[in-house]
């Protein structure tokens, strides 16, 4: 109860702070999605039917995992730093209910882009997508997923190095993550690195549910995604509970 | 006493001794005041008590129950106005207040009532229903206060209320946290304000790198100061040298002052000196007043040549 009662309260708080950030928050994602789908065409003036539908379904997760591993862990690192997130920890609530809470308006953040997203695809190519119902927990897996990562980011690395790292990781999902392409495009080494990492997995099941009839929707991605997942969440439930 | 802190020792992974064998105990209803100079360990103690920090060795107990064991419970028996601000842009105070009033336990509508009467105490009504973003920094401090007020825990922790508020809001505001140990709870509060600490903590405690330097009510520890009167010597910016004191009491050095203690008794022979070092020229003005707790102070912390920086701080009332 007392659980319940602490995760309705910091889901009001946390979703106020963030009000004057969602419309900027769900520009953004809007603008991202617009900018592949409009700008790879631009690059690669003939397109299959299998590019189209990886990019079409390729934004969408690349809006999640950009919220996800770097818009989240910046702020989180941002609040660590300034001290507003030892504040948050020092009220008289569960930290389980506080990171659930925060989880939850992350997610809330994240979910509006990615419809965003597939509109802006569908659109953009003419597509009609077949969307299969999988899709609400396959988008809330991969969004979950992201937000547990980027958490953990921010909670283990100092403010400084979340900062290099989240700048990494923008070039990484970018160029060289098999969101917009296929894994077997990349060199066999990178491709083994791919098949542990989460991000092909987010990508691999935000498109088998959103154009289920172009890609096959592969099982063990979700299994990877459950691991990253816990491990996520395991990692920065430990490191909001421990006292420096 | 309610809040018992003893031997407490915080060490940072990085080697600084931020506290150093610390013990304090402060009883039910009084205003404890935590005065030091910067990074006095201040914030250290007040986050340990807290159970933001793990001390490295030393016990805090509230009601006897061990707090460092039990962070959790530290966190339901404390409440805690952090020296950052805090991090509610986008609410506004009304929000706040009532967020976390009910977050530490408080029916509803007891939390409106007792916001209604916090907003009104601190004068805080033409604010109220404004996003904390576009507030001023004095006016979100006193949210963050009414914060930790409106549904305090049995002990208080405030870590520099009183910064940035405005001279009348500072009075308000005092005057909410006795209404607060009036109530029942142990209050310890931080802060460089000197003057007015004298006039409203019950006891306090001063810090130096880490370590209780003196502890006592303020009459006690300008009692324990041999001087009644101070003596404030404005030395002229050509004089050579500070003039040695007759009284054989304290001639703190701070900037181009001298304050030199003087026993009641010696008070005309006092002006009496420090008219003629005027004439001679080495000072340009000086006054005779009541000793103060400031006076104290900065005869423990040390003078302008120990800690500059930090004593001008003190020194002035007024300081961020
Ligand atoms: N997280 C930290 N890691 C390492 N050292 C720290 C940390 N926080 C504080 N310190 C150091 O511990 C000492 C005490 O700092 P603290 O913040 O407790 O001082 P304070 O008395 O509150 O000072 P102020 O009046 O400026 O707020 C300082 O030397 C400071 O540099
Ligand atoms: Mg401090």
């Amino acid at each position: 109860m007392q659980l319940l009662r602490s995760y309705r309260l910091l889901v009001t708080w946390q979703a106020l702070r963030k009000k004057n950030y969602l419309p900027l928050m769900m520009a953004v994602q809007t603008l991202f999605s617009l900018g592949i789908v409009l700008g790879y065409p631009l690059l690669f003036p003939t397109l299959d039917r299998t590019s189209i539908y990886l990019i079409a379904t390729g934004a969408p997760a690349i809006s999640m995992v950009s919220v996800g591993l770097v818009a989240l862990p910046q702020t989180i690192g941002e609040q660590k730093a300034e001290g507003s997130l030892a504040y948050m920890r020092s009220l008289p609530v569960p930290r389980l209910a506080y990171l659930v809470a925060d989880l939850t308006v992350w997610m809330a953040i994240v979910i509006p882009g990615v419809v965003l997203g597939v509109l802006v695809g569908a659109w953009r190519f003419g597509l009609e997508l077949q969307v299969s119902p999988l899709v609400v927990p396959a988008v809330l897996m991969v969004a979950l997923t992201a937000t547990c990562v980027g958490y953990a980011i921010a909670s283990i690395l100092p403010y400084m190095l979340t900062v290099v790292i989240t700048q990494a990781i923008v070039v990484f999902v970018f160029m060289f993550s098999p969101l917009t392409f296929l894994p077997d495009k990349l060199p066999a080494w990178f491709e083994a690195i791919h098949s542990v990492l989460p991000i092909q997995a987010m990508g691999e099941v935000t498109r088998g549910t959103i154009a289920p009839n172009e890609f096959g929707l592969p099982l063990g991605a979700f299994l990877t995604l459950a691991v990253w997942c816990f491990l996520g969440f395991g990692v920065t439930y430990a490191a909001m509970s421990r006292r420096g | 006493m309610l809040l018992q802190i003893e031997e407490l020792t915080k060490v940072y992974r990085t080697g600084v001794r931020a506290n150093d064998g610390i013990s304090l105990a402060i009883g039910e209803g009084e205003v404890f005041g935590l005065l030091g100079h910067n990074g006095a360990g201040k914030t250290t103690l007040v986050n340990q008590v807290v159970g933001l920090l793990k001390p490295t060795s030393g016990s805090i107990r509230i009601d006897g129950r061990d707090m460092v064991a039990d962070p959790g419970l530290a966190r339901r028996l404390c409440s805690f106005q952090a020296q950052a601000q805090v991090p509610i842009d986008g609410l506004t105070p009304r929000q706040a207040i009532d967020l976390l009033g009910q977050l530490r336990g408080t029916a509803r509508t007891e939390v409106e009532r007792r916001r209604e009467r916090l907003i009104d105490a601190l004068d805080l009504g033409a604010w109220q229903d404004e996003d904390a973003a576009r507030l001023s920094g004095g006016v979100k401090r006193l949210v963050a206060f009414a914060m930790a007020a409106v549904a305090p825990g049995r002990v208080v922790m405030l870590d520099e209320p009183t910064n940035d508020v405005d001279p009348v809001r500072r009075r308000l505001l005092w005057r909410q946290v006795r209404t607060l140990a009036d109530h029942g709870a142990a209050v310890l509060l931080v802060t460089h304000n000197v003057i007015e600490a004298e006039r409203s903590v019950d006891r306090l405690a001063i810090l130096d790198e880490g370590r209780v330097i003196a502890e006592g009510t303020p009459a006690g520890l300008k009692g324990r100061l041999g001087a009644a009167l101070r003596l404030e010597l404005v030395l002229d910016p050509d004089a050579s040298e500070i003039p040695a004191s007759p009284f054989g009491l304290s001639a703190v050095p701070v900037g181009n002052r001298v304050m030199v203690g003087v026993p009641m008794d010696a008070a005309g022979q006092a002006v009496a000196w420090a008219e003629s070092l005027k004439h001679a020229g080495s000072v340009e003005e000086f006054t005779l007043g009541p000793a103060t707790l400031e006076d104290v102070y900065v005869a423990l912390v040390g003078g302008a040549e120990a800690r500059p920086a930090q004593v001008e701080e003190v020194f002035d009332a007024t300081a961020a």
